[in-house]
């Protein structure tokens, strides 16, 4: 249940350059199939997120279930600095992610001696925590309204600066973004670090008796995926041009979980990927056709947890390794492509 | 709850701890009905653990639904069964409340028997795929009930003799407030006389202990999961009739509800029954009393409740070692 660790050499690799290929040309064809440009930069920023998720999930074996926390205090963090200091979107995304790691290393000194489902239940409770406060904090988070009319700053870089008022502009930035969390993953889960998350997550005490500080691994892994999370969150509340309670809920929270396992992130590391593409796309679509899609994707979700758990990719994993049995054991691109 | 103006006494001659004191008791009771509440809503869900060692989020989902049923029971559209609708209709609303606390729940429980039953599939696996599934359970049924009745908040129709206020010593109190903090310290008594007293009980609790001897000497334990599952989710929805006269009813109230739940049960400790009900009764009187200081934050007092004890006791106040944490 690892994720496959075979084909981790290179900075970047083909699945990579695929994905990052998709998502350029994605403005160029997204109206034409009869979607909306905004929806790129929702599922690009819930990539982030899902991926940073999945170090927990996937590689670690932790289960958090309070992880919209830490989206939040980025969307947060990132609209204080707009509303109330200056508008600046390094300083944004800065905060965004400081605070979340602030929150999130908060959590993880508390619960990271717990394990299984005690550490669900209390990232559930933590999670809850930070929830209750941005509902009723009203002077800083505004109330259940939350921030409303955060700025989208101006990008300047080298002396080179452009709006992100257009969706078009805002969307690459958040694909730069991906890029950079893609590929800071790929690398950081073929490290040692990589290895001992997944040591961590084969068996926990195992790795200690090895000698890994199991504690202090869980608590870094932990502050890192909420330091992601924040970084989404950041984008989100560009996006949104707000930020508020609701994605700190705990409906909001078990989305991002079901976006990961139906992906496929306990086999992959493209799992996260997959999960929220499907996600946004079965929204768009299948809530064209019906208000009741979230009971749909709900049951589809509990099919996959009982029929299979490896997700979509892994799914896929199945369909080649049965195809290559089939034509007698040459390893092919489709073989290779998921890793 | 409040205290009669009039009934303060003479306040000159009282030492200012009596009237601390006096002023606080009303809270203290507030608390401790609320406390019952919260136990009789964690109870199905630690019978759950304790035998299954699975965590039920839909815990919550059925306490609602459980309560979105017996609203139907006790009030069904006019039209439903014609003639028979009308004569149900004009039959007291204190026999229709009664039905309603008998076929609500067996309804949840066949819900939860059939989630019993797809679950199976997850035994022997990472306990983690039975609270993935739960979780997708309650969100499912969150959104049926969405669909079925609608995102507005609705009511649930008590008979008039459970209604109202009486008075006790100078103190107003809902009568319903006590009608319903006393039927759940004897649903929790019952459930405990249950589990005492009865040969099930016996085998409940031996299933909790070690589920694999208890196979071994000739229990069907299938058969004892599903009915511990339909056990646990009818008190789930029982709990629901109950409190939703109190809490009104939304689709999302069994977030509400299953929160309290598992903090109550890591607070009481897994696997401990009194446990659990001494967790219930803290959080209560934590939540009621940080109410009269900051009404506001009073929820939030359960979570830092929950985070101080557990720092200090990592099995919560009387748990002992489970398979959960490995």
């Amino acid at each position: 249940m690892t994720p496959n660790r075979t084909t981790g050499e290179g900075l970047v690799t083909r699945p990579m350059l695929v994905l990052f290929a998709l998502l350029l040309s994605l403005p160029l064809w997204i109206e034409r199939v009869g979607l909306y440009q905004y929806l790129g930069i929702e599922i690009v920023t819930w990539m982030i997120y899902a991926l940073g998720f999945n170090l927990l999930l996937g590689y670690t074996g932790l289960p958090s279930f309070g992880h919209g926390a830490y989206f939040g205090v980025g969307a947060y963090a990132f609209g204080l600095v707009q509303l109330r200091l200056v508008e600046s979107l390094w300083l944004g995304l800065v905060a965004g992610v400081v605070a979340a790691m602030v929150a999130g290393l908060l959590v993880a000194g508390l619960i990271s001696h717990r394990r299984g489902i005690y550490y669900a239940l209390m990232t559930i409770a933590c999670g809850q925590v930070f929830w209750f406060v941005s509902v009723k904090w009203h002077s800083v988070t505004g109330g259940e309204d939350g921030l409303l009319n955060i700025a989208r700053p101006t990008l300047s870089l080298a002396g080179f600066s452009v709006s992100l008022r257009a969706n078009l502009a805002l969307y690459y930035v958040a694909v730069a973004v991906l890029a950079l969390t893609v590929v800071g993953l790929w690398r950081l889960v073929h490290s040692r670090f990589g290895k001992a998350l997944q040591a961590i997550k084969q068996n926990e005490m195992r790795a200690g008796f090895v000698g890994y500080n199991v504690w202090l691994y869980k608590c870094l892994v932990f502050t890192l995926s909420a330091g992601i999370a924040g970084l989404a969150g950041s984008l989100f509340a560009m996006a949104q041009k707000s930020a508020y309670p609701d994605v700190m809920s705990l409906h909001s929270a078990g989305l991002i979980v079901m976006m990961t396992l139906i992906g496929g992130g306990f086999v992959s590391f493209w799992g996260p990927v997959v999960g929220t593409a499907v996600f946004f796309l079965a929204r768009d679509l299948l809530g064209a056709f019906t208000e009741t899609w979230l009971l749909w994707y709900g049951l589809m979700f509990m099919g996959i947890v009982l029929f299979k758990p490896e997700g979509i990719v892994g799914a896929w994993q199945d369909l080649v390794r049965r195809r290559r049995a089939g034509r007698g054991g040459s390893a092919g691109f489709l073989s290779r492509f998921w890793s | 709850m409040r205290t009669r103006p009039g009934d303060m006494g003479p306040s000159g001659e009282r030492s200012d701890r009596v009237d601390f004191i006096l002023n606080l008791a009303p809270h203290l009771l507030n608390g401790l009905s609320l406390g019952f509440l919260f136990a009789l809503i964690a109870l199905g869900f630690m019978l759950i653990i304790g035998v299954m060692e699975l965590i039920n989020l839909a815990h919550g989902s059925l306490f609602a639904l459980g309560a979105y049923v017996a609203m139907v029971v006790i009030a069904p559209t006019a039209s439903w069964g014609g003639a028979l609708g009308a004569w149900y209709l004009t039959q007291p609303i204190a026999f229709r409340y009664v039905l309603a606390l008998v076929v609500a729940p067996a309804i949840i429980a066949s819900v939860g028997m059939l989630l019993e039953v797809c679950l199976r599939r997850t035994y022997g696996k990472d306990p983690l795929y039975g609270l993935l599934f739960t979780f997708g359970a309650a969100m499912v049924i969150e959104e049926l009930i969405r669909i079925v009745w609608g995102s507005a908040e609705k009511f649930l129709q008590v008979p008039q003799a459970i209604n109202g206020a009486f008075l006790v010593g100078g103190l107003i109190y809902s009568k319903y407030r006590f009608f319903a903090a006393a039927s759940a310290l004897l649903l929790i008594l019952l459930v405990w006389l249950f589990l005492e007293r009865t040969p099930y009980g016996a085998m409940i609790k031996a299933g909790a202990h070690d589920s694999e001897m208890v196979r071994a000497l000739g229990i069907n334990l299938k058969r004892l999961r599903l009915f511990v599952f339909g056990f646990g989710t009818s008190l789930a929805a029982m709990a629901g009739i109950i409190i939703a006269p109190i809490w009104g009813l939304r689709p999302h109230v069994g977030v509400d509800a299953v929160i309290p739940a598992f903090l109550i049960i890591v607070l009481g400790g897994v696997g401990s029954f009194w446990g659990a009900v001494i967790a219930g009764v803290l959080v209560g009187l934590a939540v009621a009393l940080t109410a009269v200081y900051v009404s506001e934050w009073s929820l939030l007092s359960m979570y830092l409740l929950l985070i101080a004890v557990v720092t200090f006791r990592a099995r919560g106040l009387f748990g002992k070692k489970s398979i959960l944490e490995v």
